[in-house]
């Protein structure tokens, strides 16, 4: 029975584990073994090695499922039960990047983590993680638990986790089809931050008008983190959410722009205005498709100059983040620098694969206007995408209405497009966009089938070249999947 | 000759005004305006596009050939409610002129009488449609498709509707189309948006006009009609692209039926937490 694989932590020679920081230390609860618990431990631990040994995605769903179908009571008897700490991490876009960053820095402290790395984040993906982390007795390893939460599961998790942290990356259209409205999300994690306890701690995103006004609102300790940079990096499109006050529902001033409807707003109307960041990006360079370097001030004059192996605005934001959750936590963050520089991205996340030909793959996951946006603006940096397959399927955590494509500036890099393969069980739906985005049908292939795709795909790229691929989840990990039985990239669960 | 494409040297440019982009945008149903601008565009006709915001001055809406009023959520929905009053008797005039409308979800709440939410203050509508929405206790949100007759010629329209409110019709409409799948106006009745001369409203996102070539072309030949007083006749586009995504999302719509939801909604109150 092996431990889940965690990702590489920092060097060790660089981390001096000093102990448990001491705001990490507390009483650690043993719940009470019921015979319930033990079966749906035993069964999960069962079921998880085997959907591992079947190969059949790491099995991030099957033991959570299968736990709470035994004990329904698990992830509330295994994590808030335990007195572990807990960082909960919810949002539209970064909650992979940002609970990886969180983990690690955590773990450059010397603090055992137990994180859900593969960004499986609805209710049985962070059950699975609590079983993962516990023993068959249901003791918790950890010293601390991170978890990705989706913004929809969090309602249901909240309780059973009793976070010590939550943090709220930002909040974009995504989803709508199951979410209805972004106001009605944005009341859902109002009414969720103000049920955590009164010593818990909210990490806001001060840029996003509607994340600052809610955690505003709740009494307790709230970290805010955003970027302080002297002019815009973005402008307002059709993709932007919050563009009104979410008070009084006057248009927005903003004195800059940086992300999407993220940046430096005030409300001429009412008064309402940005809280300056706690944790704040002084600046931020995206150099290429693997590094972003940015600046980042944290309260009481430290300071930190980061290179990450990753490319994107959003990363500065992620950055920024999961430092304020250390913050949040009392936790110091002495190994940033380097902690930071061995990061690469989580799966999928504008990851380069080499192939063995020579070529390259760049697999970029997106999910809604805001990160479609934010992968082609990294990707234009480089001129790319030339030869691309783009691929959308309709699934549960893909969503069913793809409408929201209408709001991606695709027409703004047709002029590199080259060639692109569709893909996906909405294929179809992406072939209309990009013809209406000025995309020539006659450079467009239609392949549904996710693996003739990526064939017919690379066929277009020539020696040296670069194939990129902008996917929704589903084809990601498909495409994914599909490389690694080619043996070009390892197992997703294996990085 | 009536069957031959009318020489586009003799078609005017299109006038089109988009009414409050900024605020009715939630679900890519810009992606209409971009429809009839291409379509045209591809047969050599020009277009016009403007938009008109809260707070501008209003433009003579009669004047234009083809007005959009998209799909918003109800924060939004609730600013355009304020701003209504001074664009109403301006949409009210175009309407009864003629000018062909394609009010959208929002935009067909709007422009009925009235929207009477299940808490709030009713939202006097434009008067424009002889309908009337009320708050309703079930959201749809599905793939849809409905049955739509135009000019003696009768075509699936498909798309994706996400409304609560329930839509009732008066006299003074008729059902833009009758529900094949999905809830249409109110899960009820079997009737899915509304008609009055050209003025074509619809629940259905999508958006509802790429995926609909035909009900595009509709919009552009009566927006010409009427604009050049004879019977226009557009050319033919391939539309492969366009049909096939049409058929896939019918597919889906027919696979759906008989559902309120195509996804089990996110549990976002206390009262649903389950």
């Amino acid at each position: 029975m092996t431990a889940p694989k965690t990702p590489p932590a920092a060097p060790a020679s660089s981390v001096a584990a000093a102990g448990l920081p001491p705001s990490l230390a507390g009483k650690r609860r043993t719940p009470s073994l019921t015979p319930r618990l033990f079966a749906a431990l035993t069964a999960a631990r069962a079921a998880g090695t085997a959907s591992r040994l079947l190969g059949k995605g790491g099995g991030t769903q099957v033991p959570g499922r299968i736990a709470r179908r035994i004990d329904p009571n698990v992830l509330a008897t295994l994590v808030g039960g335990s007195g572990v700490p807990v960082v909960a991490i919810t949002g539209s876009n970064g909650k992979t990047t940002t609970a990886r960053f969180t983990a690690e820095l955590l773990r450059g402290q010397g603090v055992a983590v137990n994180h859900n790395s593969l960004g499986s984040n609805l209710i049985h993906g962070v059950t699975s993680l609590a079983v993962a982390g516990a023993d068959l007795r249901g003791r918790v390893a950890a010293d601390a638990l991170v978890a990705e939460v989706d913004e929809g599961t969090l309602l249901t998790v909240l309780t059973d986790l009793a976070p010590r942290v939550l943090v709220v990356t930002e909040l974009v259209r995504d989803q709508l089809d199951r979410f209805g409205e972004l106001h009605a999300l944005g009341d859902a994690l109002a009414w969720v931050s103000k049920q955590m306890p009164a010593d818990g701690v909210v990490v806001a995103n001060a840029d996003d008008p509607l994340v600052a006004s809610f955690t505003e609102e709740r009494e307790g300790r709230r970290v805010t983190f955003g970027l302080e940079l002297p002019g815009s990096l973005d402008k307002i499109t059709r993709a932007a959410d919050t563009i009104r006050c979410p008070r009084c529902r006057a248009d927005l001033a903003y004195r800059a722009v940086y992300l999407s409807h993220l940046g430096d707003w005030a409300c001429t109307s009412c008064g309402f205005t940005r809280p300056k960041p706690d944790v704040a990006v002084t600046a931020v360079e995206v150099t290429g498709l693997a590094e972003t370097r940015c600046t980042i001030r944290l309260p009481g004059g430290v300071v930190h100059n980061l290179v990450i192996p990753q490319a994107g605005i959003h990363i500065a934001y992620d950055a920024a983040a999961a430092l304020a959750a250390l913050v949040a936590l009392d936790v110091p963050t002495d190994h940033a620098v380097e902690i930071f520089s061995t990061i690469r991205p989580a799966f999928g996340r504008v990851e380069q694969i080499a192939l063995p030909d020579g070529r390259t793959v760049v697999l970029a996951f997106s999910k809604n206007p805001t990160s479609f946006n934010t992968t082609f603006r990294a990707l234009a940096s480089e001129g790319e995408p030339k030869h691309a397959l783009m691929a959308l399927s309709n699934t549960l955590v893909d969503g069913e209405d793809f409408a929201w494509l209408w709001d991606v500036d695709v027409e703004g890099v047709v002029p590199l497009v080259q060639d692109v393969v569709v893909s996906g069980t909405r294929a179809d739906e992406l072939a209309t966009r990009l013809k209406y985005a000025g995309v020539d049908p006659a450079c467009m292939t239609l392949i549904e089938d996710r693996p003739a795709a990526l064939d017919a795909a690379l066929a277009n790229v020539p020696a040296g070249g670069r194939l990129v691929i902008v996917a929704g989840y589903t084809p990601t990990i498909e495409l994914r999947d599909e490389m690694h039985r080619r043996g070009w990239t390892g197992r997703l669960w294996e990085q | 000759m009536a069957d031959e494409p009318t020489p586009v040297a003799d078609l005017p440019v299109l006038r089109i005004v988009h009414l409050w982009p900024a605020l009715l945008n939630v679900a890519g149903d810009g992606g209409n305006v971009s429809a009839v601008e291409l379509r045209s565009k591809w047969r050599g006709i020009r277009t016009e596009i403007v938009g008109y915001e809260a707070g501008d001055s209003v433009p003579d809406l009669a004047s234009f050939d083809i007005v959009f009023v998209q799909g918003g959520q109800d924060v939004e929905m609730r600013l355009v409610a304020l701003d209504l009053p001074r664009v109403a008797g301006a949409l009210r005039e175009a309407a009864d002129a003629g000018v062909v409308m394609l009010p959208v979800c929002a935009g067909l709440q709007l422009l009925g009488h009235r929207y009477i939410p299940n808490t709030g203050e009713t939202l006097e509508g434009a008067h424009v449609l002889d309908l009337e929405t009320r708050g309703g206790n079930q959201r749809f949100m599905q793939h849809a498709a409905c049955e739509v007759t135009i000019d003696g010629e009768t075509s699936t329209v498909v798309g994706f509707e996400n409304h609560s409110g329930v839509t009732e019709l008066g006299p003074g409409v008729v059902p833009f189309g009758r529900v094949v799948a999905g809830a249409g106006n109110n899960g009820v009745d079997g009737t899915e948006g509304a008609q009055r001369d050209n003025v074509f409203a619809t629940y259905l996102h999508g958006p509802v006009l790429p995926k609909n070539p035909w009900l595009a072309d509709v919009l552009v030949r009566r927006a010409l009609s009427r604009k050049t007083g004879a019977p226009v006749v557009l050319a033919s586009l391939d539309d492969a692209v366009e049909q096939h995504n049409h058929d896939v999302a019918l597919a889906k719509a027919m696979r759906n039926k008989g559902q309120r939801t195509a996804l089990e909604p996110a549990k976002l109150s206390r009262a649903e937490k389950g």
